[in-house]
């Protein structure tokens, strides 16, 4: 089975608009793979003028709330770096158990790997302009600024939503089958964990256990 | 075996999967029939159709099953086209008090800002499954649909128009804007002009051989430049000062008394001529329609039945092609105006009366002749006994309690019961959650979701535009134009009687006569006096 990848546009965000990112863009993601019986729940973003769909389901907001947190605290230990959240589903393959090896394996066929530039707001000064006599408020600039990032930010939201919903319209083939009784399909959240090596390791793994090479685009 | 049950089970398939298509996108754009939704999804149960493509959207409207039932050719495309109505300047906010804001407001404007197709397109020559292609399962189209589903739902959120519903559906502010909706199986084409602004999407086919089904949508990219706002609305004021006001002293004189004016409460002012009042409020039912449908080709329509309606049979999978699909190629496309067969207008049965289609749309027959008799009369407000037959569904049921109709409209209590949006009161508590989803709450209860603003939504809900079908019904606007028109039919009741508080002339009559005894016994008085001495 084909593991499709889809890499996510990148966002540059501040680090207080991360939760809310993290969240509309996972939940997003997992209500296009929820194909067992739902109710779709609304859910609008205080930041962004964006409404996003959740499944409903209490387990699976409260495991997603549980990875942003850790990926935040990766964050503060870990400001201004590019930051990769890898949401893969999988299906589990029972195989022959060994003396190494587990008896079920997981066998992944998509991944989404959301892209976050956390930025740091830069410090404000007065600046007065050496060729005119007027004073710029450092707070009307820094007022200005903001905004703009944050209609910037929304844009760019909005555009990896579509690009969600563009790939999960043009890639339907490779889903299993929907079993009895399940939402979603079983799923995994990685974060970059404190070292760098162990979230490469991960990747690693998840490449052989996806039996392809990952299609980095 | 398989394959013999496949051709019924695909046909219920896209028959379903057409229904849920309409009902997603209905419920995300025309605000009434969302809160007949969140009602329905407060209720635990899971419904019969809840459970088509594993997405619970609650009851499906009334309006809606008509609807799939007059496009029930699942051959024919469905173009479901949701239109911007832009009302045009009034002349002071006091008038959406107390007038239609279609009759205080300029002429307005409509515009197609989505247009959606969902279509199966056939192949041309229709060839024999091969062992390969008859292998593919209902049950793969089935999970494709459900992928696609869950992708227009979340697009439905996304798009520009998303943002308008919304500021609609909230009912403490009253905008210069409806939205509506028409669904047909043919449109007409955009202009060049029209379609510089818009953009097009095409969700990925699903496979159902020997077709697919498409969806599309037509959308415009921005709406900034509609001059979308929202009106000024005047709180609520509690006259206290009126005649028979038990504090107000009943020597007291009224300037307005004297010479015997109206009552000031309702609107008089709305009962204005056909030219200057568009009461082109079509019936609640087809409102969703578009104007522009010239009336000589609606009203053929209207005189026969849809040549579609003959012709139609069960979609047949496993039936040769020449006869089933033989001519249906050349409609296959909706971008043509396709041959006047399809679209129905009037077939759309009402949701709450059938009886009740036989009322057209006014502003294809003209001018309301009632609205024309009574243009200049001032009379003081009567409100009608409850009628009988399909008047009364036409009206508010609470027409009959005079107490509801002795004070401004204020509560979308009197307009809001009506036969085809038997979720009202449950409407006022959807209305509500809206608002607490918005301020990040989770709904709960009721609460008093009266006040005043709502007179100004009401008054402007008479233009009748907002969104056809359920919403007409549904929401309190339909239900205050509803009192408006209603007041056509006061106006003719002269056996109605009415006290109200308002009511000016009785009690100006028995007042003046009143003092004009007085006086007359104090001349008398004074006359005798004068003998006497």
């Amino acid at each position: 089975m084909n593991c499709e990848v889809c890499q996510l546009k990148e966002l540059k965000v501040e680090h207080f608009e991360i939760r809310e990112v993290l969240r509309c863009i996972l939940h997003t993601i997992v209500f296009h793979r929820a194909l067992g019986l739902l109710r779709p729940k609304d859910v609008d973003l205080e930041l962004f003028e964006i409404t996003y769909v959740q499944c409903g389901d209490v387990e699976l907001e409260k495991k997603i709330d549980e990875k942003i947190d850790h990926f935040v605290s990766w964050v503060e230990k870990h400001p201004n770096k590019k930051s990769q959240i890898c949401l893969s589903f999988y299906e589990v393959k029972s195989k022959q158990p060994s003396w190494f090896a587990n008896k079920t394996e997981r066998l992944y066929w998509e991944q989404w790997y959301v892209n976050l530039n956390v930025i740091q707001h830069p410090k404000r000064h007065s600046s007065k302009s050496h060729h005119t006599k007027v004073v710029v408020d450092p707070r009307e600039s820094a007022n200005e600024e903001r905004s703009s990032h944050r209609v910037m930010v929304e844009a760019s939201l909005r555009e990896v939503l579509f690009q969600i919903i563009k790939f999960v319209n043009e890639k339907k083939d490779h889903l299993p089958p929907i079993s009895e009784g399940v939402i979603y399909f079983p799923y995994e959240i990685t974060i970059p964990s404190s070292s760098d090596s162990a979230f490469g390791m991960d990747m690693i793994k998840r490449m052989l256990h996806s039996g392809h090479p990952t299609m980095l685009s | 075996m398989e394959m013999d049950r496949e051709p019924g089970k695909l046909e219920q398939i896209v028959s379903q999967f057409r229904s849920k298509i309409l009902h997603v996108i209905l419920e995300s754009r025309v605000p009434s029939l969302h809160h007949q939704q969140q009602e329905s999804l407060s209720l635990s149960r899971v419904r019969k159709t809840d459970k088509w493509f594993n997405l619970v959207l609650g009851d499906r409207p009334p309006a809606l099953e008509n609807l799939n039932f007059s496009l029930r050719n699942l051959l024919d495309p469905m173009v479901i086209d949701i239109i911007l109505v832009r009302h045009g300047p009034c002349s002071s906010s006091v008038d959406n008090l107390y007038a239609p804001s279609a009759a205080a407001a300029g002429p307005s404007t409509e515009t197609v800002i989505e247009r959606w197709v969902v279509q199966y397109d056939c192949p041309r020559v229709f060839a024999t499954p091969s062992g390969a292609e008859a292998a593919v399962s209902y049950k793969k189209i089935y999970k494709k649909c459900i992928l696609l589903l869950r992708s227009l739902y979340s697009q439905m959120r996304l798009l520009p128009a998303y943002r308008i519903f919304r500021q609609l559906s909230l009912l403490s502010q009253t905008y210069n804007f409806d939205l509506i909706y028409k669904v047909s199986s043919f449109s007409h084409p955009f202009s060049r002009e029209e379609e510089d602004g818009m953009k097009e999407y095409n969700f990925t086919p699903v496979e159902a051989p020997p077709g697919c089904l498409c969806v599309s949508v037509t959308y415009r990219t921005t709406l900034s430049d509609f001059n979308l706002e929202p009106l000024v609305s005047l709180p609520p004021k509690i006259i206290t000062d009126y005649v028979g006001s038990p504090t107000t002293d009943p020597m007291r004189s009224f300037p307005s008394s004297e010479r015997g004016a109206h009552a000031i409460s309702f609107p008089s002012r709305g009962l204005r001529s056909p030219s200057s009042i568009p009461f082109q409020r079509p019936h609640s039912w087809s409102s969703g329609f578009h104007r522009g449908i010239p009336p000589t080709k609606t009203q053929s329509l209207a005189g026969s039945p849809p040549a579609y309606r003959t012709s139609c049979k069960p979609y047949d999978i496993s039936s040769p092609p020449a006869d089933l699909f033989g001519n249906r190629i050349q409609n296959h496309r909706v971008s043509t105006l396709q041959q006047a067969t399809a679209y129905d207008e009037y077939k759309l049965s009402p949701p709450f009366s059938p009886s009740a289609s036989p009322s057209t749309p006014t502003y294809l027959t003209g001018a309301n002749p009632l609205l024309t008799r009574h243009c200049s009369e001032t009379a003081p407000v009567t409100i009608p006994l409850p009628l009988t037959g399909r008047s009364t569904r036409y009206l508010s049921p609470n027409s009959s309690d005079p107490s509801r109709h002795s004070l401004p409209p204020l509560s979308p209590r009197s307009s809001k019961h009506d036969a085809s949006s038997q979720e009202s009161p449950s409407g006022i508590r959807s209305y509500r959650k809206i608002e607490a989803l918005r301020a990040g709450e989770s709904p709960s209860g009721l609460s008093n979701l009266y006040s005043a603003p709502k007179v100004v939504r009401d008054s402007k809900d008479d233009s009748g535009r907002f969104s056809g079908l359920l919403s007409s019904s549904g929401s309190p606007r339909i239900g205050f134009s509803r009192s408006s028109s209603r007041l056509s039919f006061q106006d003719d009741m002269d056996d109605c009687e009415f006290s109200c508080p308002f009511d000016v002339d009785d009690v100006d009559v028995s007042d003046s006569s009143r003092t004009v005894k007085t006086q007359r016994a104090k001349k008398l008085q004074n006359l005798l006096h004068s003998q006497i001495w």
